[in-house]
């Protein structure tokens, strides 16, 4: 079988590397995240519509152009809108960073497997949907190696990255116990991120 | 201007700009609003950003607006519908004042047939008339389920129909629907 990594091997070089840009998680990722940053450019897609992550961080790279936007897509969530591959390429947002967190199943409803696990390749629909820098790892020291460079220069970019499945509960927000970035609404989480994003200039 | 001329695409665009002042529109074009994109295309100042899947405007435009921009949605009627959940889970969840301009296909058949206009009863026989639209008889009744006021705009005489949308979205931080009933010249 294949190399995967886990999920503090993807977010741990993630988070040293990540400067001003806005992080955008969605998912099995949302806690994991929390525990390296707690940015006010941190948004928690969460509470919100599954399969719509990657296009609210699109409109947020259209928005800020001065800015890179890097979301934490899953692979679930690619496949129930990848016309957003599509979209993306269109928009040309040079500042976003699109990862695709392939772990193979819904982690969050008791790690079921996707359609295609296994089978679809992630890499070749960003490339067949006209994204023009895709990279795709299973080993940890490839995509550390990378990573600088997929953070810097025009995009849009898709990095797909494949993990080991967690064993994440569903998320809720405002409950104990949950990270500080799902303590509020999601309405307050997207206010205070436009908020944090004015005052950052 | 007399009410049965079309409304004009110049016309509500000039009223968005005055009103709305929007930066970004997004969404997929129909017969119905294809004049408006035509404009909108060659805009000097509106970005346009379009779409695969209506679904995928909202969460985009739910984006920009949390970016600090002003966005504008356009999608026909049967694309609202299947927009469900992306609209409550981002625009309407995240608190976003979004004006949606929703053209109203099957709008004018639906009308000229009363009982069965907009907001008649669903019976299963005027589901499947084939005389009817049946995506403009569930238009409103998706509408009023989901919680997103509505407003009318069927000539240029409408135009202040648009103001009273844009302070509604901003006044209640909703998204709100500009129902185009009729094509746009």
């Amino acid at each position: 079988m294949s190399g995967r990594l886990t999920k503090d091997e993807l977010l741990a070089p993630l988070a040293r590397l990540r400067g001003d840009a806005v992080v955008v998680t969605s998912m099995g990722v949302v806690r994991p995240w929390a525990r390296f940053s707690t940015s006010p450019l941190d948004f928690a897609s969460a509470d919100s519509a599954m399969g719509h992550t990657a296009d609210f961080a699109l409109g947020l790279a259209l928005a800020r152009p001065e800015r890179r936007v890097v979301c934490l897509n899953g692979d679930g969530s690619t496949l129930m809108s990848l016309g957003t591959l599509v979209t993306i390429a269109e928009a040309g947002a040079a500042n976003l960073v699109l990862f695709v967190v392939v772990n193979g199943t819904y982690e969050l409803t008791g790690n079921q497997a996707i359609p295609g696990a296994s089978r679809v390749d992630f890499a070749g629909l960003a490339r067949a949907a006209g994204i023009p820098r895709v990279r795709s790892f299973r080993s940890r020291r490839a995509y550390e190696r990378a990573l600088p460079a997929l953070l810097e220069g025009d995009g849009p970019v898709a990095v797909v990255v494949h993990v080991v499945p967690g064993s994440e509960p569903p998320l809720e927000r405002a409950a104990p116990g949950e990270p500080p970035y799902l303590s509020v609404s999601l309405a307050e989480s997207t206010r205070r991120l436009r908020a944090a994003l004015e005052g950052a200039g | 201007m007399r009410p049965r001329d079309p409304p004009r695409a110049s016309v509500l665009l000039d009223a968005i700009e005055a009103e709305l002042t929007p930066t970004h529109a997004v969404g997929l074009p129909d017969n119905a609003s294809a004049a408006l994109f035509a404009l909108l295309e060659r805009h000097p100042r509106v970005r346009l950003v379009p779409v695969t899947r209506e679904g995928e405007a909202f969460a985009v435009a739910a984006g920009l607006w949390a970016g600090g921009k002003t966005p504008l949605v356009i999608v026909q009627n049967t694309g609202l519908l299947e927009s469900g959940d992306a609209l409550r889970g981002t625009a309407v969840r995240m608190g976003v004042p979004l004006v949606v301009v929703v053209t109203y296909r099957g709008h004018a058949r639906a009308a000229e047939r009363t009982p069965v206009a907009p907001g008649g009863p669903l019976t299963s026989e005027v589901l499947v008339d084939p005389r009817l639209d049946s995506v403009a008889l569930l238009t409103e009744p998706t509408l009023e389920a989901w919680g997103i006021p509505r407003f009318s705009y069927g000539s240029d005489a409408d135009v202040a129909q648009l103001g009273a949308a844009v302070r509604r979205a901003r006044e209640e931080a909703r998204p709100v629907a500009l129902l185009l009933t009729r094509a746009l010249a």
